[in-house]
């Protein structure tokens, strides 16, 4: 190292030169630090499920001393759902009513003392009106004045498995009442609801509970109320009996319930009932199905146990980024989130057997127990994280970064590319005026005269205004698609009006790009700006996201990143035939753009569930996509569209 | 399209907004980004109800408006949503005036420029949703624009009494009066490209010193007239004792929360003193420019405020448009917008996932108003840095390759 400080004036000059290589070393190598940083991200992405960036799962409450009562729930309680379900059967063989069975569940919930109610209720969607009846209960705590209270659930309803009726979930529920009333011990009221259909009356109730009854729901206030609700329980048991107890957990808009909940609820399956916990319906590795990805593989592979692990976690991480992703609740636990509420649903995993009634009853005695200790909600534990199978999990120091990685290529390419527009080289000769026009990109063989030149900057005027106007309106154009589609006349004939949408929505930039003023030759070319505004604002979205909802962010940083970095290379047409564009390959790429931006339209299902979900539910999911996530693919896909017309221009 | 048929459109359409009852704008009133316990809609309804029922306002501290609120919504005007819209009128016409006396340009004239300054203004969200959520920032901004614009016009008694409006529903304001007199003696036009030597009469300055202080007690006494001296405890002193720790997007109330009793004093003293301390390094830097000092004052209030809201930041923001002269030498204008787009997304963000989804705590919300203050600090330092370096000018091609660059 040559320290050079001949005089002492000199130090900031020193300083000041330093400073300035090391920006200009930045700037040069700018491209492969991007890279460096896309290829980390991306490769952290898919190391997610590797078992050393997992730890174990702890309970960090004390207060909460999961598995350490002894439960009194007993054969005689099993009885008694047994009689229940043989009357939901009933109801269920009879193709009752809302109003039937909802009057039937009250009746029996006040044939055990409990002050009962129904609620009826409608949601006015786009595409239907959803009426239903919901019958609730609660047991009012005999300790305390009731400010707070616990709520187990059911829905009459259940998606998951291939039963579609949650009749023992029910019959568990209305046993318990009976059975709960029995003990003295309860710190907090407890309330049981059980609603119609699967997600929708819970959630009536819900916001009819909370006086947050929104304008597309006709439903009156509640005639029973109780203290605010700390943590809910759903118990879904359709099947016959079950040999694994699963849990949901993913909440409305990707929130997640404090992981103590969930850990709490492991210990207590294991401990109490002896029955082993798993996330969702997936068994556990040595009980799975040989339906893998590995079955094709070959036999050496499917042998080895660290493939085995790294694709069961990989299971579970995709089927929670599933749900995370599209704010979906993955059960009707997940609509308490909205409220401030830790809950998770309890899957009985339909099986031969062994366990029944007698297990799920005394698991849920003891959970409540469990929540009944607490002083103050959940807190201590975690609230962002990944569980990679039941007993371990991902604090969100270690995927938050993967997506923040690609965030931070994204802002350094864009801020890369604003520094780009701001200046344009020019050729101290006349030798070579065709130099200037390659953005200092120059072709290789105009770099090997150009160099004993002496190449000189000059800055350029960088005109904003174009570009922040653009931006706003395919946003705009966004919002304007989004009322389209959430409209009934779209869902009504989704299939033809999904084409039309999607052919009108491909011809927006080409629209936008002829009003588009040509920019004077001294100002910087329009895609450099727009490409560099593009970048920034993806990356501002991703890394804002990730905390929210990292499967979200996690998906936007693998949809969007190499698309919006490379919109001005893949739209380039090829050097080699300077005089033509490449036809076909162009055509394409931007067919290509026009799928990834809009494609998504040709999924009906998809299209009314997320509209549904955001109708109905509150899930910001489909607005998102539309107002945010496509129009920012739109910007990529006009830069890549004047990146082509500023070269045939010349 | 210029001023003359932006500025009008703009004013239609922010009256035609206060007009139409929106169901977005009654949530936006209990937001804590827009409006400060000292500034927030709801405690001034609560405030003229009690004052209306003959209960002192004063008495249960919820009630920290200036008493010229009071007097004004309970006689002349109900607090009606039009005022704010009026208010933001005034705030975009002073600014559109100010700009006008610095570039020198008569009225009608400056053209497009000058639609784009009003539109700075009004259309600045950091400003528009506090006005719509009805937050007594407005007419504080409004009364700091009109005394830069009476300032600059150099009109020195309305100026100075603007001042003492200001500073009187807004104590901080009083850092603005160092380079408010100093703009009353000199000119508010553009001196950043040939600093001067102060040359302002010092006995002319001392005169307006004293005009302001007693336009300030009368309006003092008028308000302890009429609602007792209390008012001062619950109003003028909050800013600097901080009774209040409601949660803002500036940098206090998260550290006064934290603090135990005994050093609340102290530190409250290092708060409000630190405020003080940028006033004469600014003053004396751009002596040439006070217009240039308080706009870069402004910017520190935006930072360092006690009871910040969104308002401050965006008026230092708003004031840019009146410095076009500075673009060229900013350092990092996008990484400051950037940062600042950062901060506007984390903090309503943040606040939801503590409060409303209880998944985070007060730590995720000061972290998002630490961005803020970091988006506001790299947007004064850059003023400060462009406004200096703007008397260098630009060098010439073949010169700056043997130029040995000597600062400080």
């Amino acid at each position: 190292m040559d320290r050079i400080w001949p005089r002492r004036q000199n130090g900031n000059v020193v300083r000041l030169r330093r400073r300035k290589n090391a920006t200009a070393l930045i700037y040069r190598n700018l491209s492969k630090i991007t890279t460096a940083l896309l290829a980390t991200g991306y490769l952290w992405m898919t190391l997610i499920p590797i078992p050393p960036l997992s730890q174990g799962v702890y309970i960090d409450e004390n207060a909460l001393q999961p598995a350490q009562v002894n439960t009194n729930w007993n054969w005689q309680d099993v009885h008694q759902a047994d009689l229940y379900l043989h009357h939901l059967e009933g109801l269920r063989d009879k193709n009752a009513t809302s109003e039937q069975r909802a009057s039937f569940i009250r009746d029996e919930f006040a044939k055990l003392g409990l002050s009962a109610a129904t609620q009826n209720y409608t949601f006015m969607t786009p595409s239907s009106n959803i009426t239903g009846i919901n019958a609730y209960a609660i047991l009012n705590s005999p300790r305390t004045p009731g400010s707070e209270a616990i709520v187990i659930s059911a829905s009459w309803l259940s998606e998951v498995g291939k039963e579609p009726y949650n009749l023992r979930g029910i019959a568990t529920v209305i046993a318990l009442a009976g059975f709960l009333k029995n003990y003295s011990l309860w710190a907090k009221d407890i309330i049981f609801v059980i609603g119609d259909n699967y997600l929708d009356g819970i959630h009536a109730w819900l916001n009819a509970y909370h006086g947050t009854i929104p304008q597309n729901l006709d439903t009156d206030l509640l005639e029973l109320t109780s203290g605010v609700i700390w943590n809910a329980l759903n118990v879904d048991y359709s099947g016959h009996s079950f040999s694994h107890l699963g849990v949901f957990f993913e909440g409305l808009n990707g929130r997640l319930p404090n992981q103590d909940l969930i850990n709490s609820l492991r210990l207590i399956s294991h401990y109490t009932a002896g029955v082993p916990l798993v996330l969702y319906d997936h068994l556990e590795l040595h009980d799975a199905p040989q339906n893998s990805l590995l079955t094709s593989a070959p036999e050496f592979m499917k042998r080895s146990p660290q493939l085995r692990e790294f694709e069961h976690r990989a299971r579970n991480v995709k089927r929670h980024v599933s749900y995370q992703a599209r704010g979906r609740p993955s059960a009707p636990h997940g609509l308490f989130h909205r409220f401030r509420i830790d809950a998770i649903t309890l899957y009985a995993i339909p099986a031969d057997g062994p366990h029944g009634f007698f297990a799920l009853g005394r698991i849920i005695e003891s959970t409540l127990r469990t929540s009944n200790n607490l002083l103050e909600r959940l807190h201590a534990s975690f609230f962002f994280y990944i569980l990679t199978t039941p007993a371990t999990f991902m604090k969100i120091g270690t995927f938050l970064p993967s997506a923040v990685l690609v965030a931070v290529a994204m802002i350094f390419s864009g801020l890369g590319r604003w520094v780009e527009a701001g200046w344009v080289q020019e050729s101290s000769s006349e030798l070579q005026p065709q130099g200037k026009e390659d953005d200092g990109k120059a072709a290789n063989a105009t770099i090997a005269t150009v160099a004993t030149l002496q190449p000189t900057w000059r800055p350029r005027q960088r005109p904003v205004i174009p570009v922040i106007t653009t931006i706003c309106v395919t946003h705009c154009i966004g919002l304007l698609a989004f009322a389209m589609i959430d409209t009934s006349c779209f869902l009504q004939n989704q299939v033809v009006a999904s084409w039309i949408l999607l052919i009108a929505l491909g011809l927006v930039p080409q629209a936008l790009l002829t009003i588009i003023p040509s920019h004077p030759p001294e100002t910087a070319p329009f895609s450099l700006l727009l490409q560099s505004f593009n970048l920034c604002l993806a990356s501002t979205v991703i890394s804002i996201t990730s905390l929210l909802n990292f499967s979200l962010a996690a998906t936007l940083a693998v949809t969007l990143g190499i698309p919006l970095i490379c919109s001005h290379v893949f739209f380039r047409p090829s050097q080699t035939s300077t005089s033509h564009f490449n036809k076909p390959c162009q055509l394409a790429v931007h067919a290509a753009y026009w799928v990834l931006t809009w494609g998504w339209l040709l999924l009906p299902q998809e299209v009314e569930k997320a509209v549904w979900n955001w109708e109905v539910l509150g899930v910001w999911f489909a607005p998102f996509v539309c107002i945010v996530y496509a129009p920012l693919l739109m910007q990529a896909g006009l830069v890549g569209l004047s990146v082509m017309n500023e070269m045939l221009l010349g | 399209m210029d001023s003359t048929s932006l500025f009008p459109l703009l004013v239609s359409f922010r009256l035609l907004l206060a007009c139409i009852p929106l169901h977005l704008i009654s949530g936006l009133q209990h937001d804590h980004q827009l409006s400060s316990p000292l500034t927030s809609y709801s405690r001034l309804k609560e405030g003229l109800w009690l004052y209306s029922h003959n209960i002192d306002p004063y008495a249960g501290g919820v009630f920290r408006h200036s008493p010229l609120f009071l007097s004004i919504f309970s006689t002349l005007l109900p607090p009606l949503p039009i005022v704010w819209a009026l208010s933001d009128i005034v705030g975009a016409w002073a600014l559109l005036r100010i700009w006008r006396a610095r570039q020198r340009v008569g009225k009608g004239s400056g053209g497009r420029a000058g639609g784009l300054v009003a539109a700075a203004f009004l259309l600045n969200p950091y400003l528009f949703l506090p006005s719509l959520a009805l937050s007594a920032s407005t007419f504080e901004n409004t009364a700091v624009l009109l005394t830069l614009m009476f300032a600059s016009e150099g009109k020195p008694s309305a100026a100075l009494l603007a001042l003492a409006f200001s500073t009187h529903l807004c104590i901080s304001t009083l850092l603005l009066l160092l380079p408010v007199l100093m703009l009353l003696v000199t000119s508010p036009v553009s001196q950043l490209a040939s600093p001067q030597e102060f040359r302002g009469d010092l006995r002319t300055t001392c005169k307006y010193a004293g005009q302001f202080v007693a336009y300030w007690l009368v309006l003092l006494g008028a308000s302890s007239l009429m609602v007792g001296d209390v008012y001062c405890e619950q109003s003028y002193r909050a800013s600097l004792t901080l009774p209040d720790l409601t949660p803002n997007p500036g940098l206090w109330w998260y550290f006064f929360t934290e603090m135990f009793d005994h050093f609340r004093p102290f530190f409250l003293m290092v708060f409000s003193v630190h405020l003080v301390i940028y006033i004469l390094p600014i003053c004396i830097k751009f002596q040439h420019d006070a217009l240039y000092a308080s706009f870069l004052l402004v910017g520190i209030l935006g930072i360092f405020k006690a009871y910040l809201t969104l308002a401050d930041p965006g008026l230092f923001l708003s004031m840019f448009a009146l410095f076009p002269e500075v673009y060229p030498y900013l350092r990092h204008p996008i990484v400051t917008t950037l940062v600042h787009i950062h901060a506007a997304l984390l903090l309503p963000l943040f606040h939801a996932l503590w409060v409303t989804e209880g998944r985070g705590n007060a730590n995720f919300y000061y972290a998002a108003s630490l961005v803020m203050g970091v988006a506001g600090g790299m947007g004064v330092v850059d003023a400060c840095y462009a406004g200096l370096r703007i008397a260098f000018g630009d060098v010439a091609e073949g010169e700056r390759n043997n130029w040995a660059v000597v600062q400080e």
